[in-house]
């Protein structure tokens, strides 16, 4: 008894002592530093993450926001954003000047900055990039317009370009047989008048398009790599841009590092009243981009990338549904935990608009327009706002999200406003007394949604429930996504909700969702067709902005307004987090390239860094202790081990 | 015993061709082409768009019939063909957005996948058999009441739970680990440490449950009460005859295991950014590329059927008794 007794205790104790020494092998290197990253070797970097890869970055593929955002890093267009200014204005990148529009607005030359190289590449012979030439935009809009390149923009310049329609459907036909496209033949509309001259010759006047010469779709490519890198291109990009593509590992990391033959490009002087105050000016005249790398770690999953974000391993974040109140206050105010770190809060409203839309060509909701204004009466705009988004969203009154042109603070539809009894009234007016329809049946109407997501589906219930407030009976039907576009492009659906994100900083952008001509399978998904409306969007569709612009888009917003072809639901506000080292950091709408303006105070970070994240040693040590602890008990307190079985 | 190899070889034949199937049928009845392409195409999905994402992915095609091909190609160019001819030769193709070579990617991620599974399953192996014998050791005492007690609640909890509870405790409270991302070669061990102790911590609770079951069944045998009569220590009884006689058991559990390891893991690689086939696999899922996770079903499938067969083989070398014929 007494030798077993001992043997145990041997056991008992070499076992602990494994475990002990384990765990200390383990956490003892990894105990040195949290940090993440590799040694940035005295480079100023930038750490980011991106919740998915990009999906390729070829200009004419990216349509999503998320590849854009690196692709526009990379590859420069004829126009950019000013990184300051706003409302959103426009400045030459690779274009010298602001085209010149013949007085017809049909006409449109731009002059192509002389001087600008491609990135040094092993596609360009002897591997040094060459100069960016007019023929270059002439090729790049050509591929834009070439659906062997599967383009995700081709809507962009379709019907405008002289010319340019023939040579997108042929390219419709050819990547159907498998052959391609012929780049030496020339478009009547689209000519390089000489090697730093381009011109456009539309089909109508198109104010539109010096928007579309923003965007990364017909950013500058060059022909050489395209044919050097062929299908892998998608994985090389060949750009001007400030920065170039170092490293891409898909799911793990993307790295961007200083484009060292970039043109000379400085950061602005000029912005809004509050950009000085912000600090925005400190790097006026300085030589762009700031940083030498960006850093990007591929993050899906939100809890991670929020813990990198605290122990200050990311620049910034933005917050998701399940960190809300960790971070932000019921007053929609930083937390104590936040202010103390320095954090600073962004709330930026994004031009996007959410709506529930009428299909007008409904027999019932289409041709009643009190029982719309009724259904938009008894529809509960805060409760969603406080519900579903945190608060982040403002109540939409029109199409026009704010911070665009055209956008009216003051605005009030009056049908908007969330009354249950005047709802009532109005339904009464409509022919449906208390929802009970004159053939004495209760009205019912189909909702439909696209997505099996709860969120969807929650949304559709607090729907059905506003509308059961005024004894309108609601079926709530869920389609895939698929089928839901489907439904609404054969104009099969009755009421549903929808959203829209800007393409381009034009009300044209969103007043095109109710024009005529564009209904169903166009954008204007609702079929909303007013000729009034439609005779002044087109009036207002070739203007510049100014007072007389402002004034037909309010007739436009009224007549929206007055005809309730939708409930205009919410413009989202997103709240972005980022750490006091991060200069330079203004919220843009727009996709761009703004990374070159970003700065980082590399010493307070390094210092912040540490002092957040000193290991915490005395809390592994207790929790080892009550282990510890635990088995000595249990040894202790054991009965004698029977000699038997079990 | 290479006859058996052979024979089993050959059975696994018509569930290679069933997994095949099973995928085809998967890939072309649960997604719709036309659904996938208007996903990918986004706010601006036109119709020409549409139609020529279809036809490049091959989805226009018949399915089993090509009216538009010539002679015998009406029979062989079909989605159908393509698919089992992909399969069934290896040649998985390209991803669909970026044209990577699948095969290539599959080989590149199973080095971080196999960094991370090798070790959890050498160290949970280890760790399950020794925590089981030395609670079988002290059977029916309040150590071992304890030990099932809390293996039934390690085992009850989801994995979910571990990483989110590991990632806020000891990478976040405690700041011992990096709670995300990944380097190569020597600095890969930094990043798996974590994901490692809380694989370990999750498999061990059904482990050592299931090791201990065995192991006393073993002990409650005439042979056990022999040696113990001719005088042998608990300890020579343990390891020298009970062990080796709870092989088969453990040898099913965990041969059959092996060859997962090259797959990965979903979750962990996903929460903790390890570059390797889970996180591939969930990134195909996401992004609807059917390409990819055909070839991923299709590899577990011949992953299980080896996974089998090793199993087989295994016992042979642990039990004298059994011959394969």
């Amino acid at each position: 008894m007494e030798g077993r007794r001992a043997v145990r205790k041997l056991l008992l104790c070499k076992v602990l002592a494994l475990g002990l020494g384990g765990s200390v092998l383990a956490v003892g290197p990894a105990g040195c530093s949290n940090d993440p990253y590799p040694p940035a070797e005295g480079k100023k970097v930038l750490y980011a993450a991106l919740g998915e890869d990009p999906h390729g970055l070829d200009p004419v593929q990216a349509g999503d926001t998320l590849s854009g955002g690196i692709v526009a890093q990379i590859y420069d267009s004829l126009y950019e954003y000013h990184y300051l200014k706003r409302p959103y204005e426009l400045k030459p990148c690779l274009a010298a000047s602001m085209p010149q529009v013949s007085d017809d607005g049909l006409t449109y030359t731009i002059p192509v900055k002389q001087g600008v190289r491609f990135q040094d590449d092993p596609c360009f012979a002897g591997g040094t990039g060459r100069e960016v030439t007019a023929e270059d935009f002439v090729y790049s809009i050509k591929r834009l317009m070439d659906m062997g390149n599967e383009p995700r923009g081709s809507w962009l310049l379709k019907g405008k370009v002289v010319g340019l329609d023939a040579w997108y459907d042929e390219s419709v036909e050819r990547a159907a047989a498998g052959r391609k496209m012929d780049y030496g033949r020339p478009i009547e509309g689209l000519n390089a008048l000489d090697r730093y001259t381009l011109q456009f010759k539309l089909t109508e006047p198109f104010q539109q398009l010096k928007y579309a010469l923003e965007m990364s779709y017909t950013a500058a490519v060059p022909r050489e790599a395209v044919e050097y890198y062929g299908e892998d291109f998608v994985n090389h990009p060949v750009g001007t841009g400030p920065f170039r593509l170092k490293e891409w590992r898909k799911r793990w990391k993307l790295i961007l590092e200083r484009n060292p033959t970039y043109r000379d490009d400085r950061y602005p002087s000029e912005g809004e009243p509050g950009d000085a105050e912000a600090g925005l000016f400190e790097a006026a005249g300085m030589r762009l981009p700031i940083v030498d790398e960006v850093h990007n770690t591929i993050i899906g999953e939100a809890q991670p990338a929020w813990i990198l974000f605290k122990q200050g391993y990311l620049e910034g974040s933005g917050i998701s549904k399940d960190h809300f109140e960790e971070a932000i206050t019921p007053e929609k105010e930083l937390t104590q935990e936040f202010m103390r770190k320095g954090v600073s809060l962004t709330k930026f409203p994004e031009m996007v608009v959410y709506y529930v839309a009428f299909n007008m060509e409904d027999p019932v909701v289409g041709a009643n327009k009190a029982l719309r204004q009724a259904m938009s009466l008894a529809y509960d705009t805060e409760w969603r706002i406080e519900h579903f988004a945190n608060g982040r969203a403002i109540s939409a009154q029109g199409p026009i999200p704010p911070g665009m042109f055209g956008y009216a603070p003051d605005l009030r539809n009056p049908y908007k406003q969330y009354d249950v009894e005047r709802a009532r009234q109005r339904l009464a007016e409509a022919g449906y007394p208390g929802g009970v329809g004159p053939d004495g049946k209760r009205l019912e109407i189909t909702y439909d949604i696209g997505s099996a997501e709860p969120a969807a589906r929650q949304s559709a219930l607090a729907f059905a429930r506003d509308m059961g407030e005024i004894g309108i009976q609601v079926k709530v039907v869920t389609n895939t996504w698929a089928e839901f576009l489907k439904k609404t492009i054969d104009r099969r659906l009755q009421v549903f909700s929808v959203g829209w994100i800007l393409d381009y900083p034009d009300p044209e952008n969103f007043l095109q969702l109710l024009y005529g001509p564009n209904k169903a399978p166009g954008p204007n998904r609702s079929n909303y067709d007013n000729p009034e409306f439609n005779r002044l969007f087109e009036q207002m569709k070739a203007m510049e902005d100014g007072p007389e612009r402002l004034a037909i888009i309010k007739r436009m917003v009224d007549i929206v307004v007055e005809d309730a072809p939708w409930i205009p639901s919410i413009h989202t506000v997103s709240y972005i987090l980022r750490h006091r080292w991060v200069g330079n950091a203004k919220a843009h709408a727009m996709t761009g390239g703004y990374l070159k303006y970003r700065d980082v105070d590399v010493e307070l970070r390094q210092r912040l860094r540490r002092e957040w994240n000193r290991p915490n040693y005395w809390s592994l040590t207790a929790i080892l202790g009550v282990l510890l602890a635990m088995a000595m008990i249990l040894a202790v307190f054991r009965r004698a081990a029977p000699t038997g079985g079990p | 015993m290479l006859a058996y190899v052979i024979r089993r070889t050959l059975y696994t034949v018509p569930l290679v061709l069933g997994v095949c199937l099973f995928t085809f049928l998967l890939f072309n009845a649960v997604f719709s082409p036309r659904a996938l392409a208007i996903q990918e195409l986004g706010q601006h999905a036109e119709d020409e768009a549409i139609r020529d994402l279809i036809h490049k992915r091959g989805w226009d095609k018949g399915v089993v019939f090509n009216k538009q091909a010539e002679g015998l190609r009406k029979l062989t160019d079909t989605r159908f063909v393509d698919h089992m001819q992909k399969l069934l030769l290896f040649r998985f193709g390209r991803t669909q957005k970026t044209h990577e070579d699948i095969n290539r990617k599959i080989l590149l991620g199973m080095v971080p996948s196999l960094t991370l599974t090798v070790p959890i399953f050498i160290m949970g192996l280890l760790l399950g058999i020794s925590l089981s014998l030395f609670v079988a050791y002290f059977r029916a005492t309040y150590l071992d009441l304890g030990a099932v007690a809390v293996c039934v609640g390690f085992m009850s909890i989801s994995i979910l739970v571990y990483i989110i509870v590991g990632q806020l405790l000891l990478a976040q409270h405690m700041r011992l680990f990096p709670v995300y991302g990944y380097a190569g070669g020597i600095h890969a061990g930094r990043f798996l440490l974590l994901p490692v102790l809380i694989a370990l911590l999750k498999g061990l609770g059904g482990d050592v449950r299931f090791y201990r079951t065995i192991l006393l069944e073993q002990i409650g045998q005439d042979y056990v009460r022999t040696a113990r009569a001719k005088g042998l220590g608990e300890r020579v009884i343990l390891f020298k005859h009970v062990l080796k006689n709870a092989m088969i058991p453990v040898l099913t559990r965990t041969v059959l295991a092996i060859p997962f390891l090259f797959l990965g893991s979903l979750l962990l690689e996903n929460f903790f950014g390890i570059p390797g086939l889970g996180n591939m696999t969930v990134e195909a899922a996401a992004n609807g590329d059917t390409q990819v996770m055909a070839a991923m079903v299709y590899l577990g499938a011949l992953l299980f059927a080896l996974g089998n067969l090793l199993t087989d083989i295994s016992y042979t070398l642990a039990d004298p008794r059994i011959r394969l014929r």
